[in-house]
């Protein structure tokens, strides 16, 4: 109950007791917040501001202290759990939920301290610039005094000609492909794809080179290119493909300061220059409800990486949040540079404010402002049909030539392949009678299952030949493929 | 298609222009109009081999010729190539499907006819969330580790309660069933109509479905299913028209008899148990003189049931010529000699000639055989006594181990917890002397003819009363017993359980008794109910933290699973 004390310090407001057990990490930790949410077990309970503490007696001699920073929220218990957050933490909410801790002016004395500590560490983590992906930059992006910017300057027009220098190089090596023949690309000639023959594919080493030359995209690509000859049938067709849309990059590097901003941005964006993440969170942004409708694990590259489709309910704009594996983790469990992008899930509303990258058309976004907790969307945003969805691409790829996959969010029925017929292929057929093909292998049966036969609203990626379902809505969730 | 229209308006080609030099000159004459193909087959031959001069280009491309590379002929090929692939991907034209089949809410459809609906309710996402924890690996891919009598357990609650699986669920629980034979009832019980539906677009799914002996949701009362359905179907049918009409069930099975193979002979006549009388008598006796051992079996499981038949006469009259109850003073004691050669009749009614094992005399054989063909009702009504004096009888002459061995295979046959309960009271000082199953059903095999509560209660003494660290023998008998106990235990034995598990709790290396009972907790240990286990499981991991409290911990995290999933399904 509130003391009546007239507090200056505006009160956020109190939490449902859902809300505070939607936090729990497991069942016993539900259950035990539970028998704590109780005034009985605590002492020198309080809220000031953001800060919410107590003292709860445990198993110990002395009593935990638990404090809780709600604007995080943010956590810290003195018990010796390993869980975020812990059952004193969930029992202290549960307490404030009910109404059961008075307001006080100042926090106390730990929980004070602890406050203190935590601002200092963001400041300090704000002024330096967070890695979000290995593209982005690693120098500072606050300009200081004249002295560094015309260091600054100078920087970027060496990485230039690095850069310029070295996709000359590729597109002598491209010449050469083509000159010599395709058919010498090695692993060609072998029918079995080598797996016990060392891991270097036929590109590595100019992959090594754009490396040097700063061009890591484009490395990228190339490391990836040493799959192709031993993927079957029509080969060929798709080394050439991924070659001339390499040459088409090069070429565009060297009249990069002739084209529309936009496309030149883009140009840089897809050969590697880095973007700092603070400098796109100083570009606008755009507020909406945005709908998460699919979330892709990037297992391919370098890096785990995670892409996340989202779409505002408002303004029907697409986003695309990419987070990386933090250094030394493997993705998965929380290892990730981003941890409350990585966390989201098909079916999540989450109101916050998006700021595009630069580049065309504006796909990559990061997350700004949040202004509520993500909650469960019991509803998909309006989905379209086949022909929008390759219109959107093909007005897409007027903008970006390299495009290769497209967010999709459509109304189809499944079709799986008839045994009869050989070269059949599962098929998502629109209210149209328009049939798409379907990539991905076990995702479609539950595709099925949940449609049962009849239209379902589907989100997912296309990519050129096909579509990759990454969710479908069910009754008012949506289950992940 | 709005991808060529994009690139011939010039608004796309705009974008690719932007990236290329101005356009150069025209190439030399002798040059072409190649296509994509073309281009793939000159580069992979190389152009240093087969030069080409490209002047034209095929397709949507064909209005950027121009902006050709003049002088290179590599580099004329790469832009071709790249303009022609993204003229590609931006032209992508789908498949239009033709419709001709009928309309549901307003959409062609093509494919299979979707699925009708499913009264039942489904399991709520919070249910599914449970249950692929606790299910696992089962339910591959991507779950961790868990336990396929636990998945069975959840998912047999679960359609009891009347529920079906959800869509998403189902292609995991179709595949865990193929994996897992033992898995098959309990998913075959939760697919409802969808599931069904679902089955049948995969053969092997299919095969999963048509093998159970489903129960189907509705009696059917269609003829044609007993000519030209499954094995599940006939079974189905065969079961409700007996159901209805005993008569015309028996009638029904008795036509088609000769046609059927064995094995479902034997699963057949076992449906006539429901509403069996003795009017199914001569059907049955006939039956014993069937080729497959399976079903003379059944019959002689039907028949004892029934103590007016023939067969029952028979047995009886055997049994008492060889065995007499007789007054030595005033103790009672049971004379029994062994029997001479069985006739024909005693042969057709399922007396082996040969014992199980060559220290078993044939004679003896003959004898434990005669015993245990007799319903156990019928010894109380011709010795005049009640089944735990009887038991306590001193025997003749060495003949005690034979007499009781046609006791115990009687109880565990007849299934009679009577019987059990007064053969393990009094037990076996020799242990049945070595015996193989087949001529002594050990102590193990007549608790599990014992009613539930009485088995728990027995297994909770049998606990009370062992060491914490008996010898291996011991430990691994106790932890049988109580595995045989069906779960959820009741109070008593969970509570004796949780008793031995707080015994344990002070050393360091868990032994072998408490570790097999925390094991068979997981299941066992009731997750509603009075008492909260999970939560005393945790206050004793609390307490007093070992290197094997995480089991622990885990056996208590199951059992709060397993709430949350049966109060979904409440």
């Amino acid at each position: 109950m509130s003391v009546g004390s007239t507090s200056l310090i505006a009160m956020p407001a109190r939490w449902s007791a859902d809300r505070v057990l939607d936090l729990a990490p497991d069942e016993s930790s539900r259950r035990s917040a539970g028998a704590l949410g109780r005034p009985a077990r605590w002492q020198g309970v309080g809220v000031a501001g953001d800060v919410l503490w107590g003292l709860c007696a445990g198993s110990g001699k002395n009593p935990y202290q638990v404090a809780v920073d709600l604007s995080g929220p943010a956590y810290k218990c003195s018990c010796p759990s390993r869980k975020f957050p812990c059952k004193h933490a969930l029992g202290l909410l549960l307490n404030w939920a009910n109404g059961s801790v008075p307001e006080e002016s100042t926090p106390a004395d730990f929980a004070a301290a602890w406050l203190a500590d935590r601002r200092a560490r963001a400041e300090k983590a704000e002024k330096s610039v967070v890695r979000t992906d290995p593209g982005d930059s690693q120098s500072p992006a606050v300009p200081g005094t004249v002295k560094d910017q015309a260091a600054a300057a100078r920087r970027v027009q060496q990485r230039a000609q690095r850069v310029a220098n070295g996709l000359a190089e590729l597109q002598s090596w491209l010449r050469d492909q083509v000159l010599v023949g395709l058919s010498a690309t090695p692993t060609a000639t072998s029918a079995a794809p080598s797996a016990t023959a060392s891991a270097r594919g036929h590109a590595d080493e100019i992959a090594a080179r754009m490396v040097d030359a700063q061009a890591p995209g484009v490395a990228a690509v190339l490391r990836g290119l040493s799959e192709i000859p031993g993927s079957g049938e029509g080969w060929p067709g798709r080394l050439l493909g991924e070659y001339a849309q390499l040459h088409l990059l090069a070429r565009a590097h060297q009249r990069l300061g002739g084209l529309p901003p936009d496309l030149a941005a883009t140009v840089r964006s897809r050969i590697g220059y880095p973007t700092s993440r603070q400098d796109v969170l100083a570009r606008q942004s755009v507020t909406d409800y945005w709908v998460v409708l699919g979330v892709r694990d990037l297992l391919d590259g370098q890096v785990p990486g995670r892409r996340l489709w989202l779409r505002g309910r408002d303004s029907g704009r697409w986003a695309m949040l990419l987070t990386f594996a933090a250094p030394g983790g493997a993705g998965g469990a929380g290892g990730w540079q981003d941890p409350d992008t990585a966390r989201l899930r098909p079916g999540t509303e989450l109101h916050a404010s998006l700021h595009y990258y630069p580049g065309q058309p504006a796909l990559r976004a990061t997350v700004g402002e949040r202004h509520a907790q993500p909650a469960r969307a019991e509803r998909p945003p309006a989905a379209g049909d086949a022909a929008a969805l390759l219109a959107g691409y093909a007005t897409g790829l007027e903008q970006d030539p390299w495009l290769t996959v497209w967010p999709a969010l459509l109304t189809g029925t499944p079709v799986p392949p008839d045994g009869g017929r050989p070269g059949d292929r599962w098929r998502l057929v629109d209210p149209g009678g328009v049939a798409l093909p379907l990539a991905g292998r076990e995702s479609l049966w539950t595709l099925l299952a949940v449609s049962g036969g009849y239209p379902v609203t589907v989100a997912g990626e296309w990519h050129p030949g096909g579509l990759l379902p990454l969710a479908v809505w069910h009754r008012d969730r949506a289950v992940a493929l | 298609m709005t991808g060529a229209r994009t690139v011939t308006d010039g608004s796309y080609v705009g974008a690719v222009n932007a990236s290329f030099d101005d356009p150069p000159r025209r190439p030399d004459e002798g040059g072409r109009t190649v296509s994509f193909e073309d281009l793939v087959t000159a580069a992979t031959i190389g152009l240093s081999r087969k030069p080409l001069a490209i002047t034209g280009l095929d397709g949507p491309a064909a209005g950027c010729a121009g902006a050709l590379d003049a002088g290179d002929q590599a580099a004329a090929l790469l832009d071709a190539a790249a303009l022609m692939t993204a003229a590609g991907r931006g032209g992508f034209q789908p498949e239009h499907v033709v419709s001709g089949q009928p309309m549901v809410s307003g959409q062609p459809i093509i494919g299979p006819p979707p699925s009708p609906e499913d009264a039942a309710p489904e399991l709520s996402p919070r249910a599914e969330r449970a249950l692929r924890q606790l299910g696992g690996a089962q339910l591959a891919p991507g779950f961790a580790a868990g336990d396929k009598e636990l998945l069975a357990d959840l998912l047999a609650a679960a359609s009891d309660a009347g529920y079906v699986a959800s869509a998403p669920l189902l292609p995991d629980l179709l595949d865990a069933a193929v994996r897992t034979v033992s898995l098959r009832p309990a998913v075959t019980a939760v697919l409802g109509v969808r599931g069904r539906w679902l089955a049948g677009q995969r053969p092997d799914w299919q095969r999963i479905v048509d093998a159970g002996a489903v129960p189907m949701t509705a009696p059917s009362n269609d003829p044609e299913l007993w000519r030209t359905g499954t094995r599940a179907e006939r079974h189905a049918h065969l079961t409700s028209e007996r159901e209805r009409d005993p008569d015309a069930g028996r009638e029904l099975l008795a036509a088609d008899w000769a046609r059927l193979p064995g094995d479902e002979r034997a699963i057949l006549l076992a449906v006539l148990r429901h509403r069996l009388s003795a009017d199914d008598e001569d059907f049955l006796d006939a039956a014993l003189d069937d080729r497959a051992e399976a079903v003379r079996a059944v019959a002689r499981r039907l028949l004892t049931l029934l103590p007016g038949s023939g067969f029952v006469q028979r047995a009886t009259d055997r049994a008492t010529a060889v065995v007499r109850l007789e007054r030595h003073g005033q103790r009672p004691w049971l004379n029994a000699r062994l029997p001479g050669d069985p006739d024909a009749a005693a042969i057709r009614d399922g007396v082996d000639a040969r014992p199980p094992s060559p220290a078993i005399g044939i004679g003896a054989w003959r004898l434990t055989q005669f015993i245990a063909a007799v319903p156990l009702s019928g010894w109380s009504a011709l010795l005049g006594l009640p089944a735990s004096d009887i038991v306590g009888l001193p025997v003749a002459e060495k003949l005690r181990l034979d007499v009781h061995a046609g006791w115990r295979l009687a109880a565990v046959s007849q299934r009679s917890g009577e019987w059990a309960e007064a053969l393990l009271a009094v037990g076996d000082p020799e242990d049945g002397d070595n015996r193989p199953p087949a001529a002594w059903p050990d102590d193990q095999r007549l608790a599990a003819a014992l009613p539930p509560s009485t088995r728990a209660a027995r297994a909770a003494a049998l606990l009370a009363e062992t060491k914490l660290t008996p010898g291996p023998a011991a430990a691994n008998q106790a932890i049988a017993e109580v595995g045989g106990v069906p779960i959820p235990w009741p109070g008593g034995l969970a509570d004796a359980v949780l008793a031995v598990l707080g015994r344990a709790a002070s050393l360091a290396a868990l032994p072998r008794l408490p570790r097999g009972l925390l094991d068979l907790a997981a299941r066992g240990l009731p997750a509603t109910g009075g008492r909260d286990y999970a939560a005393e499981l945790t206050r004793l991991a609390d307490a007093r933290p070992q290197t094997w409290t995480p089991l622990v911990r885990k056996t208590a995290e199951t059992i709060l699973l397993r709430r949350a999933f049966l109060e979904e399904i409440r």
